[in-house]
């Protein structure tokens, strides 16, 4: 029998005596898939609202109601007079302020034009725009309904009504769920294949294997198969959550989930390997790991769109295997892409697994 | 005398940056000797004895272990000699059984081999009703036999000993020794470095370490007679009166 064959039976034998291990395989997929989606999103909601309406008219009543009637609105008051609104937002209390015109009722009644001036706080950068947005949306849609009443269709000649494909509601879990199926894996993969090897120079174990004629390429390959083995149950995990509780991946492909997985898991467990060759103490191996792992989960379109990044750092992700990864699993999950839709990103994820394990064999030394 | 000779080492020297830590040093181990390897801590003697297991690479010099090149041939070298760690390197976290037969598997022994290694050398030792139990809920003294034995499942011609009795009481200590007896008994030979003078006396020949360089070596009753001491602690106080460096 091989040295490689009880290098494994040691993996399994150490991570059963552990008591944190297991616990830690199964927590990690089911908290990180059944809350972080579920509670982080981008959706805005209880937008606080504060109206100063020099209007009063019934117009403007319709309007305020509209838009109290939403769920992303909370009203804060009313002011009367702009700088007082704004007093309040200074202070923190209100998100949005609208100022509905003196005279609006007129003025709409005569086929004027009316301006609506709405002012955002945009501290927080997402809730102001996006609310910012939802808000002149539904006040669009009012003029629409008010041109529509009086008969002058004029006011309204364009109509776009955009039909989202993919995710039609536009649901920022949908994104997300993937995402969160990427971090079970490099957490899995890659934390626990490092800190494995850590631990072993920590306790002085590796030498007792370095002065065995174990080929250095069977120990490594001890660590990313039963690493990877791991990473592989806990995508699972991840992935029966999200098909069962978010719906995702209604099409199926399977295939092709598994072999970018695997592929993924290759390279993470490869990396974490490499990082241990440079580090002496957990604590080290931890640090470092953590620095790239941040590149990897906030660089590579994981979070926040490739797209929107300056044209450099565009360029820079064609460096981060997540970021194949990341594009397999949203258009499996999302369109149902199958494999010749994706060859590119496959090819490239295999290229970064297997030149990291390269490396990390190479800079393994048994000798020193 | 080439066929006697497990370990032949000449001129082996290991500089760590402007410090030379092992200084030019020649000897040989003859086939089934305990050979003493002894000086005070930071000498040299774990450096010297990494060199020969194959852990890391000579500065300069030749040296012959097991018959095979230290230079060119460290992974055969590694099939066939054992090594007893200074700091314990066993997997606390397994049982007894399981790390004699990890390691028994790790060199490449067949199954049935391991199993029947296994319970022979557990038995050897006494370890027969504690065989399920995890290494690290043992003594130290026993931890110590345990990482003794598993160092020599796979029957090597040499073992390496790093200090092995450190930290243990003396009466386990004398009992280690007539352990490592046994071993030689079956025809392995011991490479044993200590800074318990007493044990000393236990080898068939030693090397006194001093600065890195081999200042002395012989049989311990031959280097008493030559320096005209009653004890081989006598001995290294004499040596290692002319001593530069400090622990």
């Amino acid at each position: 029998m091989s040295a490689f064959r009880y290098l494994i039976i040691k993996e399994m034998k150490q991570f059963n005596s552990n008591r944190f291990m297991p616990v830690v395989l199964v927590l990690l997929p089911v908290v990180l898939m059944l809350f972080v989606p579920l509670l982080a999103n981008m959706e805005i909601r209880n937008v606080r609202l504060t109206i100063v309406d020099h209007d009063r008219s019934g117009t403007s009543a319709r309007l305020v109601d509209r838009i109290s009637r939403s769920d992303y609105f909370r009203s804060a008051g009313t002011c009367d007079t702009y700088s007082r609104a704004m007093d309040m937002m200074g202070m923190g209390r209100t998100d949005i302020i609208m100022e509905i015109p003196a005279g609006m009722e007129k003025r709409t009644g005569r086929g004027e034009q009316v301006e609506i001036f709405i002012a955002a706080n945009a501290v927080n950068s997402t809730k102001g725009s996006i609310g910012g947005g939802y808000l002149s949306s539904i006040v669009s849609d009012f003029s629409a309904e008010l041109a529509a009443d009086s008969g002058t269709m004029s006011a309204m000649p364009l109509k776009v009504t955009p039909r989202f494909r993919y995710n039609p509601h536009l649901d920022y879990k949908l994104f997300m769920v993937p995402a969160m199926m990427i971090v079970v894996i490099i957490l899995i993969g890659g934390f626990f294949a490092t800190m494995s090897i850590v631990t072993e120079k920590e306790t002085g174990t590796i030498e007792q294997i370095n002065v065995s004629p174990v080929r250095k390429r069977d120990f490594i390959f001890s660590k990313v198969v039963f690493y990877g083995f791991l990473g592989i149950i806990a995508f699972t995990l991840a992935f029966l959550i999200g098909h069962f509780v978010y719906g995702l991946a209604p099409h199926g492909g399977l295939p092709e989930l598994y072999v970018g997985a695997i592929l993924f898991l290759i390279f993470m467990a490869g990396f974490g390997l490499l990082i241990s060759n440079y580090s002496d103490t957990l604590l080290q191996s931890v640090f470092l790991m953590l620095f790239f792992v941040l590149i990897f989960m906030l660089m590579s379109g994981i979070f926040t769109p490739v797209s929107s990044m300056e044209t450099w750092a565009q360029y820079l992700t064609w460096f981060l295997p997540t970021t194949y990864f990341v594009n397999i699993l949203r258009a499996v999950c999302l369109k149902g892409s199958q494999f010749q839709d994706l060859t590119f990103n496959y090819v490239m994820l295999a290229v970064f697994a297997i030149l990291i394990n390269i490396v990390a064999i190479v800079t393994y030394k048994k000798q020193r | 005398m080439q066929g006697y000779n497990v370990i032949e080492v000449e001129h082996l020297t290991k500089k760590f940056g402007s410090f030379t830590a092992v200084d030019d040093i020649s000897f040989e181990v003859i086939r089934g000797e305990i050979f003493g390897f002894l000086g005070a801590n930071g000498a040299g003697k774990t450096t010297a004895m990494k060199m020969l297991t194959g852990l890391s690479f000579p500065t300069s010099g030749k040296g012959m272990v097991a018959g095979y090149d230290i230079w060119t041939q460290s992974e055969l070298i590694k099939k066939n000699i054992g090594y007893m760690s200074q700091k314990f390197a066993l997997y606390s976290d397994l049982t007894v059984r399981d790390n004699i037969e990890i390691f028994g598997g790790i060199y490449g022994m067949e199954r049935h081999d391991v199993r029947r290694r296994a319970v022979e050398l557990m038995d050897r030792l006494g370890f027969m009703t504690e065989k399920n139990e995890r290494v690290k809920d043992l003594p130290q003294g026993w931890k110590q036999k345990l990482a003794f034995l598993v160092s020599i499942i796979h029957n090597p011609e040499i073992v390496f000993l790093d200090e092995p009795t450190g930290g243990v009481d003396p009466a386990a200590r004398r009992q280690f020794w007539e352990l490592i007896y046994d071993v030689v008994d079956s025809g392995i030979t011991a490479f044993v470095t200590t800074h318990y003078m007493d044990e000393a006396e236990y080898c068939n020949r030693i090397s006194m370490m001093v600065d890195g360089r081999i200042d002395a070596l012989d049989s311990p009753s031959a280097l008493k007679k030559r320096f005209g001491a009653v004890s081989i602690g006598e001995v290294f106080d004499i040596l290692a009166r002319g001593a530069k460096r400090s622990e």
